[in-house]
Formats: structure tokens, sequence, C-alpha cells
């Protein structure tokens, strides 16, 4: 456990969920289960939560005042203390990293900080509503990478103009990061923004809603796959919805070595070819659907989804809110033990019952209430642990396959049936390990600014984690993290 | 299967024509007052007709087997004030997403260019939204240069 910064981001003033499990999914369906409630929609379509979660949020927040803060990592033993962790003492850090700039990943706490930074254009399922009601999920997020994967995270919605500004408002944030997280941007836009500050920044650069979802997916699939005695080359997968999720989930498959031909593509408009009507609308608008649109479909099937899912082995849905968005007649065309994933929050593009009676083998959804939960919980914490422990300049998408393998193969150690394909959020065994997978992944892609052995990065992995609950657990026993008044 | 450039056969009206509309089409991503008719396909299927029976204008196709992937129209015009008198006028130029960026774009405007010289044309002019900045580099590039500027607005 590395200590030599003065403050770090902690969890001083907050509360985490029972279990660890305070999930961005969580989020998602409270929120969401408000509005279906508010529409009158029947509500059997959603299972009941046993606790009101919006009350309790809404009251939570209120008490807390917020979910994380700025905590020291040094003592100050006296007054006396000041003149070394400030100045006069602090300047002759300051002119060692004036020297060597890469010092202040060794002097500071930059080594294991990030920004969450959004601008507010795609919250949740709820929209545009700003970065001021972006805040309280950035701050979720935040805690989690605190709890899950012992990074310091800071909470950062920014109100910016265009996408240029955010661009380089999240550039110019380089010299105090060690990495960031982008959240809750709309589509196109997010391809864009992570693409461009990719390239030009020295430091990780991460979109969950992109990268986060399409690793998950990537490793439900491999046990989904395994299961039914398939492998990636050769299976046909159907990717219904052409967002975040999906544009990136494709080509994290193809680079996982999925044949770009057997993979259909589908959007509200319909099956993607190269002959679309709409294709040069794509060119000019879209161009990661419209290169999607020229590379996949080598049969070039066209018309809607049913057309895509006959003889498909895999279907996965992220396109938007069910329940009935997809049908089992649907689902009766895919070939023989199917796989099919719905990862539309809270409710799934089809519910598993519906798919089981489609013929439906492996089903798998957003939520925490079915089986087998495709949850980004599952990998944000521990990417970032990893690519944080080695220093790493970026997240490639092959460190992101390491991870999804890992986060398998947790499960299958376990021992995976149809009903666990991917491990749940209380194993929090499986961070360390996927953290650790991701750091020797970018020593091998030559992008780590620090060398470790696989057993070292497991150690610093372990180490850092832990370090985490321990500060819960010692917060909470003395008083200073309040259990919430009922 | 070896890609041909050469007129187009009176069987692949119906290929030329389709993609003679999604032309018109993508020029409408540029500008409203470029809004495609309901009916433009019957029309372009005219339109195709048409330049196939007539002399002076030219109609020529990219094909791989029998798939036409690129078609090309253009006419000559003769103009009543200027010198040079014969200007060969490319009016409609596309090629599917799929066929781009294999200089097929190129062959296809030099085998025009050709064709429009023996049919008497002493220079080569093509209309191009204003906006639609890929095809005024694809033109600068190959040493054309802007002529007139053609301005629209609601009377």
């Amino acid at each position: 456990m590395k200590s030599s910064h003065v403050v770090s981001v902690g969890v001083t003033n907050a509360q985490s969920c029972p279990g660890g499990g305070a999930s961005r999914r969580l989020l998602h369906e409270q929120v969401e289960r408000a509005q279906i409630a508010g529409k009158g929609r029947d509500s059997s379509l959603v299972k009941r939560p046993k606790e009101d979660f919006s009350r309790k949020a809404l009251a939570y927040s209120k008490f807390y005042g917020g979910k994380v803060g700025f905590s020291p990592k040094v003592p100050v033993r006296s007054l006396d203390d000041f003149s070394i962790w400030y100045t006069p003492g602090v300047a002759a850090v300051s002119k060692a990293i004036e020297a060597n700039p890469e010092l202040s990943f060794e002097y500071t706490g930059r080594w294991n900080t990030i920004a969450v930074v959004s601008d507010g254009t795609r919250v949740l399922g709820l929209g545009n509503i700003g970065p001021e009601g972006a805040l309280p999920v950035m701050e979720g997020k935040a805690l989690i990478y605190n709890y899950l994967g012992g990074v310091n995270a800071i909470p950062l919605p920014v109100k910016v103009g265009s996408q240029e500004e955010l661009i380089s408002f999240v550039r110019a944030l380089e010299p105090s990061l060690g990495g960031v997280n982008l959240e809750d941007i709309e589509s196109p836009k997010c391809f864009e923004v992570l693409d461009r500050l990719r390239s030009e920044m020295n430091i990780p650069v991460w979109h969950d809603d992109q990268q986060g979802t399409a690793g998950v997916t990537l490793a439900a699939l491999y046990n989904a796959l395994e299961l039914t005695g398939r492998k990636l080359r050769g299976s046909k997968v159907v990717l219904f919805g052409a967002g975040a999720a999906n544009v990136a989930a494709e080509r994290l498959l193809v680079k996982a070595g999925a044949d770009p031909k057997d993979l259909i593509v589908v959007d509200s408009k319909g099956i993607l070819h190269p002959e679309r009507e709409d294709i040069d609308q794509l060119m000019l608008k879209n161009k990661w659907k419209y290169e999607i649109a020229i590379h996949t479909n080598g049969d070039r099937v066209t018309g809607e989804l049913k057309d895509a899912l006959k003889g498909a082995d895999a279907l996965v849905a992220a396109a938007g809110q069910g329940p009935e968005m997809i049908k089992p007649d649907q689902i009766a065309v895919m070939n023989r033990r199917a796989i099919t994933f719905f990862l539309a929050n809270p409710v799934p593009e089809m519910l598993p019952d519906a798919a089981r009676a489609g013929g439906a083998e492996i089903i798998a959804t957003g939520r925490s209430d079915y089986p087998n939960q495709v949850n980004n919980s599952l990998l944000f914490p521990a990417i970032f642990r990893g690519a944080l422990d080695v220093r790493a300049k970026t997240i490639t998408d092959s460190m992101v396959i390491e991870a999804a393998k890992e986060l398998a193969a947790f499960a299958r150690d376990k021992g995976i049936s149809d009903r666990y394909i991917l491990p749940t959020m209380v194993q929090w065994e499986v961070f360390p390990r996927i953290a650790a997978k991701v750091g020797q992944a970018a020593i091998r892609e030559r992008v780590a600014r620090k060398r470790l052995s696989a057993a070292g990065s497991l150690d610093a992995a372990m180490s850092m984690i832990e370090h985490s609950r321990k500060v819960m657990r010692t917060l909470r026993r003395s008083g200073v993290i309040l259990d919430p008044p009922e | 299967m070896p890609m041909q450039i050469r007129h187009a056969k009176k069987e692949e009206l119906a290929a030329a024509a389709d993609l003679i509309v999604r032309t018109k089409r993508l020029n409408n991503e540029f500008d409203p007052l470029f809004a495609v008719v309901g009916d433009a396909k019957p029309r372009a299927e005219r339109y195709v007709l048409n330049t196939m029976a007539a002399p002076d204008k030219l109609l020529l196709v990219a094909a791989e087997g029998s798939k036409v992937v690129g078609v090309l129209r253009a006419e000559i015009r003769e103009r009543t004030f200027y010198e040079p008198h014969m200007e060969g006028f490319i009016s409609d130029f596309y090629i599917l997403p799929e066929f781009r960026r294999k200089a097929l774009g190129n062959e296809m405007l030099e085998h025009a260019s050709a064709e429009l010289k023996k049919m008497g044309a002493e220079f080569i002019v093509a209309d191009v939204p204003a906006q639609n900045e890929i095809a005024n580099r694809f033109y600068v590039k190959r040493g054309f240069r802007a002529l007139t500027s053609l301005f629209g607005r609601a009377p």
C-alpha cells in the first residue's frame, strides 16, 4: 500500500450499501422504477424492490450531504508538519517533479486518482438532465471505484457548450490524474470524444457505457458459448441496438476473434448492411455505425430483427426499454441452444420467462433480481485498479479482453450453469484477479510506465482493495461514518 | 471478379436508377432544398432511359460481374457567351460505400473525361452540393477549380 500522497478521495462521509453492492444498476433501477410507477405501467412487469430505494436514496443523500469526500492520507502530528506537507518543504517536491514530470506519479496521489467526468447529456435512462443532475450518479460511481477498486475517484460533471469544449476540458486535467472515466455522454458524441481523448492523452481514458458494458458482455458470452459447446469464432451473433454499448461490443468481439462476417447489427431502422438506404447519411453522421454496416453481415441479410435472428447462436440486445420489444416468436427462429442477453435497465427488452418460452437456453439481463446480471461494476473498478497499479498510459482493447476472460474464468472456477455465467457483485475476490491480468496485459502491450511481476500485480491490487475495505470498516466502527437514520 | 467501367446496358436501367436516387438522397444530407420527391425511383428510371438514348449524353457504370456498383451521368452542353464553347457536364456520380476508397472514382472520372472529349467536350465540369466537402475535395485534388457559386434561399 503506497501512501505518498497527502489526501485521497475517500468515503469518510459515506455509507456503502449492504454487501458492497452499491452498483450503478441499482441506481438505474431505483430511478426508473420510480418513473414506471409514475407512468402507471403494469407493475407486475417489474419486480417490486423489497425496499424503497428511491425514498432511501433521497433521505440518505440529504443526511450525508454527498457520498464521497477528501480525507488526509498523512499524519498531522502538529502544525509543524505543514512545513513538510506544504511550504516550505513542498517546494523541494515541486522542483523534483518539474525536473521530471513523471515523478508526479511517485510524489503525489496522481498515480491512484481518476476523474469521473460527465456532461450530463445521457444520464441513466433519464436523458439530458444536465451536469448538476448527473452529480449524484458520478458520486455513486466514485464510491464504487473507491470501495471495490481502491481507486480515488473524483466526481466531476461539467457544463460545456460543445464537444470540443468537453475534449479540451478533459485533456487539460491530465497533469492531476492517473486516468479518466467518462460517463453518461450521449451517442454518437461519446464515440468521437473517447476516440480523440484516447489518442491525445497519456493516461487511460475509459467510457464505461462503451468499454465496460462491452467487456462484461464479452465475459458473459464466453461462458454462455462454453456451456452451449460453441466458440466465438464461427458463432453467429446478433447485436440489437447500435448505441454506445453495442458499437463497442462489436469492436471488442472482432478483436477477441469473432468473424465480422458472422455478426449482424440491427438498429431501430433494421439490419445494418452496406447498401442500406440511409448508408450515406450514416457515413456523414455516425461513422462508427457506418463502418459496422460495411464490414459486418457477410451474408447480406436485410430486413428486421427476426430476419437477423434466423439461425443465430446469440443475441445481445442493448436497444431500449422492454418488456415486449422482442417477442418469443423472434427468439424461436434462432439456432438451438440459443444465447440471449437483454441489457436494458430497468426493464429488459424481453423478460427472461418470455425468452425461455421462445426457446432461449442462456438468458442474461442487466438486472440484479434475475440470474446472470451483466453489470459494469464487475469490471470497471478492477480494470482501473490494474491500469493504475502499472501506471498505464491507456486501456487497450486487449486489456479489456483479458479482463473479460478473467471475469469468465472466475465464474468457471466456481462452476458455471445456465443460471450462473458471471460472478455476482458480492464475490469481491474477482476484482484483484482481474486487476492483475489487466496490469500484466498493459505491460505486454507496452503501455505500462511501471513493471510488476504477475504476483506483484496481484499483491498490489489486493492490498489496495483490502485497504479500502479496511478504511470503511474502521470509519464505521469508530463512528466517523454513521449508519443512516431509520 | 474484375471491375469493368463501361456504358450502361439496357438491363442495368433499374440498378443505375437506384444509384442515381442515392446520389440525390446524399445531396439532401447537405441542404433541405435538395429534399427528394416521393416518386424519385420512376423518375430516375425515365432519366436514365433518356440519357441512354441521347447521343450527347453519357451513362457510365462500374460493374463487378452483373452487379452495378457505381454510376456516372454526364452530357455535352454548349455555352453561349464563353469560350471554350463545349463543356462536358457531370451531373451525377455515385459509388456504393464498400467500393469507395479503392481508386474506382478516379478511374470512372478519367474514363468519363476521355469519352466526353471524344463527344466534343473541351473541358469538364461537375455539379456537387457546396457543402459536400468529400466531393469538393475529390475534384480539387484532380485539378478542378470552383467556377461558379449557386446561392439559394426562400423567395
